[in-house]
């Protein structure tokens, strides 16, 4: 067992809004061991970006209030850096691949621009040495024509090839952890798949350790070793992923699982939803808060807030887990 | 080949406008202008004596035509005489524009470099103090008229209530300490009437900037601040800022000039149009706004094909 | 509306700024019912006089009253600030909202071309020419005002209609059958209120900024007062010494203009949906 290089501890956040102060995220902790990959999974506006956000001190300090034990990357904590010192650890111990590749590039600048200067962040070097690294990041990524590529402008290029050229620029300095928030959500199925099979490359080559968002439990799959089931703000089931799609403890985790459309000739037109709404944020249920929509609810669901019960590696937050 | 189809289609488009700017100009000033048939000729004159006057003054042409001899004018740069001078407007035109881009040059630029360096500060640290101090200001600065601080700057500076180090009036520039102290009060008062809505208007763009997703990758990648303000938000920001200077140029140059030389009595062209709209010497004012429109139409026009230049984005849209 | 109210109050600064202009407006019916400020161009003492509890602020060079003129003043900027808002911003919101709704077609191109057209020239140049044109009648800065400021409102409608006209209560009126034209004044126009609101309360404030500069330069008010008239008879005072008149109508005029600025950023706040969603 290798030592993690991505935890967190007890991480809570609050958001002001115009109707007042809420809770967006309650109280998580989890950890990443080096050339890991572990799945965040949930619906949109659960948490997942806030997470990851946080874990980078991205956060707006504007309208966002946080509180936290530790972040560690690679046994730092970087609540206790300095600005200087945590811009050091951004882009080089720990990277993120945004949702939206088209926005998330400077428009007025090269590709090449853009990754090099990474690169010469962070490793410094020589105008040479960086354009070198960058050709060879590119190339690594599964550009045919990287020196082409990087004379490029974000607008010249497709949302898949953005993606795949943010990839390169996070993974340059092969960072430990990369965080890739929701990025296959925007592209059509077949640059998906090219996309996996980079953060796939990446784990291999360089044990990058992978954090992957999603709200597809498909994609998930395709590269997760473990699997985090976010609702609400709160952890509810972490385990390995084999076991989730088997064996689902938590009620919300089975619901999800058999949303999942099959493609199946045996069965077409055949979808499952969970019953009942996500809640808003600012109207949550007492206790757990998925009792509302929960075929096993007993009174005790909606009084206390279910903790982790571990179960081997199997950890479930429920009163009545699924066998 | 777009980039040749673009330059065409923003030429075309500028000379429309031209081709409006100069109508409307040619409809107030010459056409629905004072007629000066009766200002020529003696008391009781007769119909005859009228008809040739009209005829020496060209009322009596068609209307199109007039107002292709008013563009003839323009693009000849032949202006004919000065109503109150006799002087040709051409070279009226020549000897005060210069006078006029001397005065309002060094408070134009300062007032948009401070704007700008004020609009950075407000908006790197939007929503704390220094933001709140820089707003509160500009709104100050908004709400005082030009008329207002020209006065009190004059009060101020130039007489012996108070400071008196500079020159109420006039214009003896013949060295660089003759120009400074003759520019410094009517920069000062350039300076601080365009401030507020610089600031203002720059912030805003800032703040858009700033807010944009690429600024968020940046962070998570660790570039630091000043790299993010100085290489990317300002590079972003190029257009609307360069848009704004481009269009404020032939306000400051004219209105600008309009209040400061009157009020300065600086003989540049704010001046000479001053004095032509009291007096109601239409040869020059015909010239003034003519002129004026066309250049500004230019300005826009380069301003359009400099877009390409700075913005990769605008040659595939 | 409801919202925008509530949202206004808990703005402490846009709450000044009503207060300021309310205070002026009702100074304004003063005038205008014939309360007060009836005496501005008597002559009721003697030049220069200093305050006095006959003349609060002192008498001018023939001996009329600065309170009362002052007085007329404010009632002349709202005068002039209601008339070219007034015009500007329905003229405005007509052209933006036809030229957005028949956004890329002649309608919309001709519109562009005049709003180009008078864009182009620098706005006192603009005014001189009408002024010049209409051989001094008293309504001329007012034409020139609103003939020129009503560009910018345009531009915003337009904006803001070519977005309504995406969403789908449009594409519901167009299915049942209304006409274009209703749709775009009974269904669309009334969407951008909040908008016009606030243009208008900055049009207000350039309205009043401007008559001072054209009254200067001898092409504003041509009967009664105002402060730019007062301003302009008061640069030559102040190098003699006698700041009664610059002090009275530049104070006036901050002070307005002052909360004209707060009340328009304060609405901005209040309408800009765009941050409350989030």
């Amino acid at each position: 067992m290798s030592a993690p290089v991505l935890e967190i501890a007890n991480l809570s956040i609050w958001l002001d809004t115009t109707t007042g102060r809420r809770q967006v995220v309650d109280n998580i902790s989890f950890s990443i061991e080096a050339g890991d990959t572990t799945g965040l999974v949930g619906e949109s506006g659960c948490g997942k970006t806030m997470t990851a956000l946080a874990i980078l001190g991205l956060l707006p300090a504007s309208n966002t209030h946080m509180r936290c034990s530790f972040i560690k990357v690679k046994g730092r904590d970087m609540l206790g850096l300095d600005g200087q010192q945590r811009r050091q650890v951004l882009g080089h111990d720990i990277a993120m691949v945004f949702q939206q590749p088209g926005t998330a590039l400077d428009p007025v600048f090269t590709i090449g621009q853009q990754i090099s200067s990474v690169y010469r962040r962070h490793i410094g070097g020589s105008r040479e040495s960086a354009n070198r690294a960058t050709l060879k990041s590119l190339e690594q990524t599964g550009f045919d024509h990287p020196e082409e590529i990087v004379r490029t402008y974000p607008h010249q290029l497709s949302g898949g090839m953005k993606q795949l050229a943010m990839i390169a620029m996070a993974s340059i300095c092969h960072p430990a952890v990369l965080i890739a928030d929701e990025p296959t959500t925007a592209l059509d199925n077949t640059t998906q798949a090219l996309i996996i099979k980079q953060l796939q490359r990446l784990r291999t080559a360089h044990g990058t350790a992978i954090l992957l968002i999603s709200h597809d439990l498909a994609v998930i799959r395709s590269l997760c070793r473990e699997v985090l089931v976010m609702y609400c703000g709160r952890l509810l089931e972490k385990t390995d992923c084999t076991r989730l799609f088997s064996t689902p403890r938590h009620p919300y985790s089975a619901g999800l699982i058999s949303c999942i459309p099959i493609i199946s000739p045996q069965r077409p037109g055949s979808i499952n939803t969970i019953p009942g709404q996500v809640p808003v944020s600012t109207d949550l249920p007492t206790g757990c808060h998925f009792s509302p929509r929960c075929d096993r609810t007993v009174d005790r669901c909606q009084q206390s807030v279910p903790q982790f019960e571990t179960d081997g590696d199997h950890q479930v937050a429920c009163f009545r887990p699924l066998p | 080949m777009k980039e040749i189809s673009f330059i065409t289609r923003r030429l075309l488009y500028g000379i429309v406008l031209v081709v409006g700017v100069t109508f409307i100009s040619f409809l107030l000033m010459v056409y629905f202008g004072p007629d000066k048939t009766f200002e020529l000729i003696g008391k009781n004159p007769t119909s005859q004596q009228i008809a040739e006057v009209r005829q020496s003054l060209g009322y009596d042409r068609p209307f199109l035509l007039r107002y292709v001899d008013y563009l003839f004018e323009l693009g000849t740069l032949d202006l004919g005489l000065s109503d109150t001078s006799g002087e040709p407007v051409e070279s009226v035109l020549a000897r005060s524009l210069p006078i006029s881009i001397a005065l309002v040059v060094p408070g134009f630029i300062l007032g948009n470099l401070l704007g700008l360096g004020f609009a950075l500060f407000a908006a790197w640290n939007r929503g704390r103090w220094p933001d709140k101090l820089i707003m509160g200001a500009s709104v100050m600065g908004m709400s005082i008229s030009f008329l207002v601080i020209i006065i009190v700057l004059q009060v101020f500076l130039c007489t012996p209530y108070g400071l008196n180090i500079f020159p109420v009036r006039g214009w003896q520039v013949h060295d660089f300490s003759s120009y400074l102290h003759y520019v410094s009060v009517p920069t000062l008062a350039l300076v601080l009437v365009t401030l507020g809505y610089n600031t203002r208007f720059y912030r805003a763009v800032m703040v858009e900037e700033i807010a944009r997703d690429h600024i968020r990758t940046l962070r998570a990648f660790g570039a630091s601040s000043f790299e993010i303000l100085f290489r990317h938000v300002l590079k972003n920001s190029l257009i609307p800022v360069l848009t704004r200077v481009m269009f404020s140029v032939p306000f400051v140059l004219i209105s600008g000039s309009l209040l400061l030389e009157s009020f300065f009595g600086i003989p540049g062209i704010g001046l000479v149009t001053f004095n032509a709209i009291t007096s109601g010497d239409q040869p020059i004012l015909k010239a003034v706004v003519g002129l004026t429109g066309v250049l500004f139409v230019m300005a826009l026009t380069l301003n359009d094909l400099l877009y390409g230049v700075v913005d990769p984005r605008v040659e595939s849209s | 509306m409801h919202s925008v109210w509530q949202r206004l109050k808990s703005d402490h600064y846009g709450m000044g700024g009503l207060l300021v202009v309310a205070l002026f407006a009702l100074a304004t019916l003063t005038v205008w019912t014939g309360l007060f400020g009836q005496g501005w161009a008597e002559v009721s003492g003697n030049s220069w006089e200093s305050t006095s509890a006959a003349h609060w602020f002192g008498t001018n060079l023939l001996g009329q009253d600065i309170f009362q003129r002052t007085l007329f003043g404010a009632a002349t900027a709202f005068e002039v600030g209601l008339v070219v808002t007034g015009f500007s911003t329905l003229l405005g919101a007509i052209l933006g909202g036809l030229s957005g709704w028949y956004s890329k077609g002649w309608v919309d191109e001709i519109i562009l071309w005049i709003k180009g057209v008078l864009d182009s020239i620098p706005f006192y140049l603009f005014a001189a020419a009408v002024a010049f044109a209409l051989q001094g009648r008293p309504w001329a800065m007012h034409l020139a005002m609103i003939v020129t400021f009503w560009t910018t409102t345009a531009r915003i409608v337009r904006g803001e209609v070519i977005r309504i006209r995406q969403q789908e209560f449009i594409e519901a009126a167009r299915a049942i059958g209304l006409s274009q034209l209703t749709i775009l004044f009974r269904h669309v126009l009334p969407n951008t209120v909040h908008i016009l609101l606030v243009q208008a309360t900055i049009v207000f404030v350039a309205a009043i900024k401007t008559e001072v500069i054209l009254s200067f330069l001898g092409l504003g008010i041509q009967d009664g007062v105002s402060w730019g008239l007062m301003l302009a008879e008061s640069s030559q005072e102040v190098l003699a010494g006698h700041f009664g008149n610059f002090i009275a109508a530049s104070a006036a005029l901050f002070l307005l203009l002052m909360g004209f600025n707060l009340l328009a950023d304060a609405l901005q706040d209040a309408t800009d949906t765009r941050g409350a969603m989030t």
